[in-house]
C-alpha cells in the first residue's frame, strides 16, 4: 500500500522516480524519465493459481528472476521433449 | 455493462474492462474505490484510443475464478487451451505447456479462441431467423421449431424421407457427431454427409482399401522419429502450424524435408528442397519416383514379401510406364527433382509422406492417393516408428466425425449401410426398435443404398428426376455446422437454392449460406444460432486419433443453444425424440438428459460416449476411450513423451486412475471396452510391438487368398508376442473355438460372442482374448497395392476434366460417364472432350488451384468474423506470377478479374473480383485463390442479404463461386485444385 | 539479474500470426493498432523467404528514450522499455527513431490526430499499479507480474519467438544453433543489444555502439 500511495504522490507533484531509476544506458542524452514510477514485478502476491503465473517470495526479486527463468524454458522445446 | 452467463440474454455490449480479472491482491479494488484517483484515472482513460474502457471504472469484476481445459476448434492438431473464466465470463486465455501434442503453442486462430466468448460486437447469429419477404426477421425459437417440423413433415410425406438433405459438420464433437448420424438414420434417410466427403474421403477410401484404416497412420509427433518428410499437397505452416513445431524439430535433428507442390509455399520456405509440378499431376510425379527406386533396388524387398501384395503387377507397369523423363514430361518436374526425391527417400529412412487438400481435392484423388500408399509400401515405410502416411485432417474433429459421424455410407464406425448386420447392431446399440426404424425409411432398398454426397446435393435438386436413383428429388437442405462456399460449382448452388422447399442453417455463424439464400429467395430458410464448442463439453480426435475431452468453458451465448439439444427438440417435434435417446422398453439411462441452457433438457455427452460409441463401435476401437480415461489424461497432460506420447507413469489424483503405459489421447483403435486398458495404438500396422503394448497388424480385411497368392502376413510377420507367428484372419468366434481358446471368454462374454466376431461382439471378449494372445483382432494381413475392386486397380494418372494439355488428356484421359453414383449420374469423359472440344484451355490457358490461409478456417465465416484475425487478411486475392501480370498489364495489389469455365444460368462465364498479389510463389502458369472468403459475389457485396448484425467483418469472393465440375470415381470428392482461368485488369 | 530481451529465429518463423494474435488477445489491443506484426521478406522466392516477428525490441540503448521530448520513456530493472501515457504527447519522434517501426500511432477523432503513442511492453503494462484496471486499460495486462512471460513468445507455433531473460535465450538458441548446424544469424540484436546472442554469430553490418548489459 506505502509503495502504491508513493507512486500516486510521486506522480501527483510531477516529481518522476529519477532518483530512484537505474539508467545504466544512456549515451545519448542526460536526460530523465518524468513521469510516474512503476512498481516491480516482484513486489506483487504470486498471483492464484488458475492464472497459471508462477510462484516467488514476495519483494525477493531473485525469487521471481528464477521462477521466470525455469517457466522460460517452456519455449524451449528440447526441454519438454528430452526431459 | 457487466455480460452475464443468463442463458436468453441478448447481445450485451461488453467493456474492455469487465473482462479484466481481479488478482487475489487488493491493489486494484482499493485503487478505484479512491474517488479522486478514480476520475483522474478515467478521464486519461477517456483520452486513450483505447476506447472501450469508459464506464469501466465502475465495474466491479470480482468472482471467482476457474479453469477450463478445452482444444482448439480451428484445426486437427489438436492444441489445448486454458480458458481461465470468470463469472461466467471467459477473461483470459492461458498455454498449456504440458501438452504433449502443441507444448503451449499456437498459430493466430488458437491464440485468438477467447474472442469466441467476447459479446462486445460479435457476429454470431444471435436469436432465431426466418426469411420472409426477402428480409431476415427474428422469430422465437418454439415458432422456429413449429414451422419447420410443420414443413418437414409435410414434405416427407409428399415426397418421402430421401427429399432431405442433411450437412452434418466435422466441428460437432464426437458424440454430437454421433448422435447427428442417428437422428438423420431416425428420420429415415442416408442422405446425409459431412466435410470429410470434401477434406479426406478419398484419402480414407485410399488408404482403408490398402491396408485397413483410412486414417493418419501415426502422429505428427512421430515426425521426429523420421529421416524424411515428403509434404506432397501440404501447406502445413498455414493450415497445421503448430505440427511444423514437430516438422521443425525433426529437420533441426537432421531430418530431411521435401516439399513438393505446384506453389512455393510457407512450408516450402522451411524445406531443405521445394519441387514444383504442374497441379493435379501427382500420380506421374510419384510413379516417378517409384521408377527410380526400382530401377536402383532400392525396394524393401523383405518387406515387400511378407506384408504387401500385388507390388511386382505395380512394378512391371511402373517401369513400363513412367520412366521419370516421361515422368517429367507430363508433370513439368526436372528429370534430377524426381530423381532427388527417390534417392533422398530411399537414404533417409524410415519416411513419411505427409498430405491433405493438395492430394485429395481432385477428379484423380484416389489414385493419387493411393500411389503414395505404394511409394510408402515400397520403401517399407509404413507399421513402423517415424514413417507412414501422415495425413493431416482438416477440422479439429473431421477425424472424429468420419469415424463416428453422419456419413452416407456407413453407420459409425464405418459398419456400411449396405449390410443389414449393421442395422441390426446399431439398432440394439441405440436401444432402438430395429422394425421401427425400417418404417422410417422409404422402403428397406433405400435404407442398403448410400446415399448422396455434400459435394454433389446441388445435382440432388437440379438432376431430372428419372436420372436419379431415388424417388423424389431433394427438396430440404439442413446445414448443420458447414459452410455452403466449401463446396465447388458455387454459381450452380444458387440455382439449386431457388428450387428447394426449405433451407435450415444451424450454425454460429450460418452468414454466408443465409446471404446467398436471401440473394435469391424471399421466403423459405431458417437460421437456428447453435452453440460453439466452447459451450459445451465432449470428445474430439485430432488428426492423429487421439480422443481429447474438452470441458465446457462458458454457456451458450446469446440465444444459442447446443447443438444436442437442437437434435433433441427437433426430434422431439419431428416424433422421434423418445428413439433419439435410447428410451425403447422404458430405459431411463441410455442417454440421461441433463440440464443445458435455460434448465431445458439436453443429451448427456458423457452417457453418449459411454453408451453409444464405446459399446458399438467395435471395428476402429472407439471403445476403451471412457469419459473417465480421457478426462485423466486432460488433467496430467505432463506424464506423456513428446515423441512416443507414452505415459511414462503416473496416477491421476482425482480419480486414482493408473496412466502408466496409455498413448496420449488413447488414439484409436483403443480395442476391447475401458476395463482392459488398451493402451491405444500410436502407430497403426507396427507388429513391433503386443496389441496390449500399442502393437498392431495390417488388417485381413480383402479375404486370405487371391489368384493363388496368399493374402495373410507370411510366416515370422506377427505382433511382438503373438501367440500365432504367421498371419491370420480376422477373429470370429469360429477362430477362436477353432484355436482352443474360447473358453477364455467369461460365461457372458461367450453369451454375447456366440455367432459373432471381433466386429460386433458387444462384450469385447473376443478381441480381449485375441490380444491376450498377443494377436491383433482384425486379422494379420498384407497390404494391397492392387485394389481389384476399383476401376483403377493400380493407380492412373488421368488428366483433370479442365486441362491445360489437350495432348495429355488425350493420353491420359479421365474415366468413362456414370449412369448412377451416390444416387446420382456423373460425368467424367464426355466433360474432358467437350472442353477439349471448345478449346477452353485457349481462353482460359491458366491453370486456377486454390488453399488455405492461416488466418482463417473453412469456409471462414467463423475466422472471418473476429476481428483478431480478420484485420490480418482484409482482401479476397490471387496469387500471379510477376510475368504473368506484366503480361496483361497488371501491377502488385491491383483489382482483377478472374474468370474459369464456370457458366453463370443467365449466361457469361463466372468471373471473381479478387487484388493481384504479384509473387513468384507460383509459377507463370498458375493463379492460387485462397479458398476462405465468402460475401461478395461476382463483384458484388453481399452485405445487403444478411441479416442484420451477422455479417462477417471481412468479405471477398469465394473461389468456389468459380470452381467447376469434376468429382473422384469412387468418393465424388469436388475437383478444387484444379480447373482453369483467366485474369484480366479489372 | 534478469534483462527481457526478445530473439526471433528466422529458420523457424513461418508466419503464422500466432504471435500477433496472442498479443491482441491478451492485451486487447485494438483494431489498427499492431504491437507485433509478422513481416516475410522476399516472399515467393525459392531459398530467399524469410519470416521474422517484429515488435519493439526494448533496446538496451533504446532511441526512442533519447528522442522524446517529454521524457515518457523508462527502461525497469528487469530491462523493458515501458512509456507513461500521461506524459506521452503522440509526437511521434519516437516512432522516426525506432529502427523497428516498433511505436504505434492510433487515429484518434476526426482530424487524423495522432493519439498517445503505443507499444509492446513485454507484457509488463505500464506505471500504473500492477494488475490494475488503469493499468490493463492504457498498456493492457501485466504479465511479468504474474510470473509469466510474454503471451506472444509463451504461444509461438513452432518456438521461433523467445521471449524473457538474455541469458536463458543464448543457451536455447545455442542449443539449437548447435544441433541444426545453421542459421546463427539473429535479426536486429545487433541493433537492439549491440551484441550477438552467442559466440561466432554474425551480427548485422551496421554495428551499434556497443551497450552495456543491463
Amino acid at each position: 500500500m506505502s509503495r502504491l500511495l508513493a507512486a500516486l504522490v510521486l506522480a501527483a507533484f510531477g516529481l518522476a522516480a529519477c532518483g530512484e531509476r537505474e539508467q545504466v544506458i544512456q549515451p545519448v542524452s542526460e536526460k530523465r524519465y518524468q513521469g510516474k514510477r512503476d512498481s516491480k514485478p516482484w513486489d506483487n502476491d504470486s498471483p492464484v493459481a488458475e492464472l497459471r503465473g508462477g510462484k516467488w517470495t514476495k519483494g525477493n526479486q531473485a525469487s521471481w528472476e528464477e521462477q521466470i527463468k525455469i517457466r522460460q524454458l517452456a519455449q524451449h522445446e528440447h526441454k519438454r521433449i528430452y526431459q | 455493462m457487466l455480460l452475464t452467463r443468463k442463458a436468453t440474454g441478448q447481445a450485451v455490449p461488453q467493456s474492455r474492462l469487465s473482462r479484466t480479472i481481479p488478482i487475489q491482491t487488493l491493489d486494484r479494488r482499493t485503487f478505484l474505490k479512491r474517488s479522486g484517483i478514480t476520475v483522474g484515472a478515467g478521464a486519461v482513460a477517456s483520452q486513450l484510443p483505447f476506447s472501450m474502457i469508459r464506464e469501466a471504472e465502475a465495474q466491479n469484476a470480482e468472482g471467482k475464478l476457474e479453469v477450463k481445459r478445452t482444444i482448439c476448434t480451428h484445426c486437427s492438431v489438436g492444441c489445448a487451451i486454458d480458458a481461465v473464466v470468470q463469472n461466467g465470463v471467459w477473461v483470459r486465455q492461458e498455454p498449456v505447456f504440458d501438452s504433449p501434442i502443441n507444448l503451449g503453442a499456437h498459430c493466430a486462430k488458437g491464440a485468438s479462441v477467447r474472442e469466441h466468448g467476447i459479446t462486445h460486437d460479435s457476429h454470431r447469429l444471435k436469436y432465431p431467423m426466418k426469411l420472409e419477404g426477402g428480409k431476415w426477421k427474428r422469430v422465437s425459437w418454439d415458432q422456429a421449431y413449429d414451422e419447420i417440423s410443420k414443413k418437414m413433415l409435410e414434405i416427407r410425406k409428399q415426397s418421402g424421407p430421401d427429399s432431405l438433405f442433411l450437412v452434418g459438420s466435422s466441428k460437432h464433437n464426437n458424440e454430437q457427431a454421433e448422435l447427428l448420424c442417428k437422428w438423420a438414420r431416425l428420420w429415415g434417410t442416408n442422405n446425409t454427409d459431412h466435410q470429410a466427403r470434401i477434406c479426406h474421403s478419398t484419402t480414407v477410401a485410399g488408404l482403408g482399401q490398402t491396408w485397413g484404416y483410412g486414417a493418419m497412420t501415426n502422429s505428427y509427433n512421430d515426425e521426429q522419429n523420421s529421416k524424411s518428410l515428403l509434404f506432397l499437397g501440404s501447406n502445413a505452416a498455414e493450415a497445421h502450424p503448430v505440427s511444423m513445431l514437430h516438422t521443425i524439430h525433426a529437420r533441426e535433428n537432421g531430418c530431411k524435408v521435401i516439399v513438393a507442390d505446384p506453389r512455393f509455399t510457407r512450408t516450402a520456405a522451411k524445406a531443405d528442397k521445394y519441387v514444383r509440378f504442374r497441379s493435379g499431376t501427382d500420380v506421374p510425379l510419384l510413379f516417378g519416383v517409384l521408377h527410380v527406386i526400382f530401377k536402383n533396388g532400392w525396394e524393401d524387398k523383405e518387406y515387400l514379401k511378407n506384408r504387401v501384395y500385388g507390388m511386382d503387377q505395380v512394378k512391371k507397369e511402373v517401369m513400363e510406364k513412367w520412366s521419370p523423363q516421361q515422368a517429367s514430361a507430363v508433370t513439368g518436374t526436372p528429370v534430377e527433382d524426381i530423381e532427388y526425391i527417390a534417392k533422398t527417400m530411399a537414404e533417409n529412412r524410415p519416411g513419411f509422406i505427409i498430405w491433405a487438400m493438395g492430394q485429395t481435392q481432385h477428379n484423380n484423388a484416389n489414385g493419387i492417393v493411393r500411389a503414395s500408399n505404394i511409394v510408402q509400401l515400397a520403401l517399407g515405410n509404413v507399421g513402423r516408428s517415424g514413417g507412414g502416411c501422415n495425413v493431416y485432417r482438416g477440422h479439429d474433429n473431421v477425424q472424429g466425425a468420419t469415424d463416428v459421424g453422419p456419413n452416407p455410407d456407413t453407420l459409425p464406425g464405418y459398419y456400411p449401410v449396405a449390410v443389414p448386420g449393421s442395422w441390426t447392431h446399431w439398432a440394439k446399440v441405440w436401444n432402438v426398435d430395429i422394425e421401427w426404424l425400417k418404417k422410417q425409411y422409404a422402403s428397406e432398398a433405400m435404407m442398403a443404398k448410400p446415399g448422396m454426397t455434400v459435394s454433389r446435393w446441388i445435382d440432388g435438386v437440379l438432376e431430372k428426376n428419372d436420372a436419379i436413383d431415388q424417388d423424389s428429388n431433394l427438396r430440404m437442405i439442413i446445414y448443420w455446422g458447414h459452410a455452403p462456399n466449401s463446396q465447388s460449382r458455387g454459381s450452380e448452388m444458387l440455382e439449386a437454392m431457388k428450387k428447394i422447399d426449405l433451407m435450415v442453417v444451424i450454425d454460429p455463424y450460418p452468414s454466408a449460406s443465409a446471404a446467398m439464400f436471401a440473394k435469391v429467395r424471399q421466403d423459405g430458410a431458417y437460421l437456428l444460432p447453435a452453440a460453439t464448442q466452447f459451450e459445451t463439453d465432449g470428445s474430439v480426435t485430432a488428426s492423429n486419433r487421439s480422443l481429447q475431452w474438452r470441458e465446457k468453458v462458458i454457456e451458450p451465448l446469446f440465444e444459442s443453444r447446443t447443438d444436442q439439444m437442437i437434435m433433441y427438440q427437433l426430434a422431439g417435434k419431428l416424433g422421434f425424440g423418445d428413439q433419439f435417446i435410447g428410451k425403447k422398453d422404458g430405459k431411463a439411462d441410455h442417454i440421461r438428459l441433463v440440464k443445458g441452457k435455460g434448465g431445458m433438457d439436453e443429451p448427456s455427452m458423457e452417457d453418449t460416449l459411454r453408451n453409444e460409441i464405446n459399446a458399438g463401435t467395435w471395428t476402429i476401437g472407439y471403445t476403451g476411450q471412457s469419459p473417465e480415461r480421457l478426462q485423466a489424461h486432460m488433467r496430467n497432460m505432463h506424464v506423456f513423451d513428446v515423441k512416443t506420447t507414452r505415459a511414462r507413469g503416473g496416477k491421476d489424483a482425482k480419480t486414482g486412475y493408473d496412466l502408466t503405459g496409455d498413448y496420449f489421447g488413447l488414439p484409436w483403435p483403443c480395442y476391447g471396452n475401458a476395463k482392459i486398458k488398451h493402451p491405444g495404438t500410436p502407430l497403426l500396422y507396427d507388429t513391433h510391438k503386443h496389441p496390449m503394448d500399442g502393437g498392431h497388424a495390417f488388417r485381413a480385411l480383402f479375404g486370405v487368398e487371391k489368384d493363388g497368392v496368399n493374402l495373410l502376413a507370411e510366416d515370422g510377420i506377427a505382433n511382438k508376442g503373438s501367440d500365432i507367428t504367421t498371419g491370420y484372419p480376422q477373429f470370429d468366434h469360429v477362430l477362436l473355438k477353432k484355436l482352443g481358446w474360447w473358453d477364455e471368454l467369461t460365461d457372458e462374454e461367450k453369451a454375447a460372442a456366440e455367432g459373432k466376431t471381433w466386429a460386433n461382439d458387444l462384450s469385447g471378449g473376443i478381441q480381449r482374448v485375441a490380444m491376450k494372445h498377443g494377436c491383433t483382432p482384425f486379422g494379420n494381413a498384407k497390404a494391397r497395392a492392387v485394389v481389384w475392386n476399383w476401376p483403377d486397380q493400380i493407380p492412373q494418372h488421368r488428366e483433370p476434366l479442365f486441362s491445360p494439355r489437350p495432348d495429355m488428356v488425350e493420353k491420359y484421359p479421365t474415366h468413362d460417364d456414370v449412369k448412377v453414383l451416390w444416387r446420382l449420374p456423373t460425368l467424367f469423359k464426355s466433360v474432358q472432350q467437350q472442353a477439349v472440344k471448345d478449346e477452353v484451355y485457349k481462353k482460359f490457358p491458366l491453370v486456377l488451384t486454390s488453399g488455405r490461409l492461416v488466418e482463417y478456417e473453412g469456409g471462414g465465416d467463423e475466422t472471418r468474423s473476429n476481428p483478431w484475425l480478420a484485420e490480418l487478411q482484409q482482401d479476397g486475392f490471387c496469387e500471379i506470377n510477376p510475368k504473368t501480370a506484366a503480361d496483361r498489364g497488371i501491377r502488385n495489389g491491383e483489382w482483377v478479374w478472374v474468370s474459369t469455365p464456370g457458366k453463370n444460368p443467365g449466361g457469361g462465364n463466372v468471373r471473381l473480383k479478387v487484388k493481384a498479389k504479384v509473387t513468384e510463389g507460383v509459377g507463370p502458369d498458375t493463379i492460387f485463390i485462397p479458398f476462405h472468403f465468402a460475401g461478395w459475389w461476382q463483384g458484388e457485396d453481399m452485405l445487403p442479404y444478411y441479416p442484420e448484425g451477422s455479417a462477417p467483418i471481412v468479405r471477398g469472393e469465394a473461389v468456389n463461386t468459380a470452381t467447376t465440375y469434376g468429382y473422384d470415381r469412387i468418393t465424388l470428392m469436388q475437383e478444387t485444385k484444379t480447373t482453369l482461368c483467366q485474369v484480366a485488369k479489372a | 539479474m534478469a534483462r527481457m530481451k526478445f530473439l526471433c529465429d528466422a529458420e523457424r518463423c513461418i508466419e503464422c500470426n500466432g504471435c500477433v494474435t496472442a498479443c491482441k488477445n491478451e492485451n486487447e489491443v485494438p483494431w489498427g493498432v499492431n504491437r507485433r506484426r509478422v513481416v516475410t521478406i522476399n516472399d515467393g522466392v525459392v531459398g530467399a523467404e524469410k519470416s521474422i516477428s517484429v515488435a519493439c525490441m526494448h533496446c538496451s540503448d533504446a532511441p526512442c528514450m533519447a528522442v522524446c521530448p517529454v521524457d515518457c520513456f523508462y527502461r525497469t530493472d528487469d530491462g523493458v522499455v515501458l512509456h507513461d501515457k500521461d506524459l506521452c504527447i503522440g509526437c511521434g519522434y519516437c516512432f522516426y527513431a525506432c529502427p523497428f517501426g516498433a511505436p504505434q500511432f492510433p487515429q484518434a477523432g476526426a482530424f487524423g490526430l495522432r493519439g498517445k503513442m503505443d507499444k509492446c511492453t513485454f507484457c509488463a503494462g505500464g506505471p500504473e499499479p500492477d494488475r490494475s484496471a488503469a493499468e490493463f486499460q492504457k498498456y493492457g495486462r501485466n504479465r511479468l507480474s504474474e510470473g509469466k512471460l510474454p503471451a506472444c513468445a509463451e504461444m509461438c507455433s513452432t518456438k521461433a519467438l523467445l521471449g524473457g531473460d538474455g541469458d536463458v535465450i543464448a543457451d536455447i538458441y545455442r542449443e539449437r544453433v548447435t544441433r541444426r548446424g545453421r542459421g546463427s544469424e539473429v535479426w536486429g540484436w545487433g541493433t537492439a543489444y549491440g551484441q550477438a546472442p552467442r559466440p561466432g554469430a554474425q551480427p548485422p553490418q551496421q554495428q551499434q555502439p556497443s551497450g552495456q548489459k543491463s
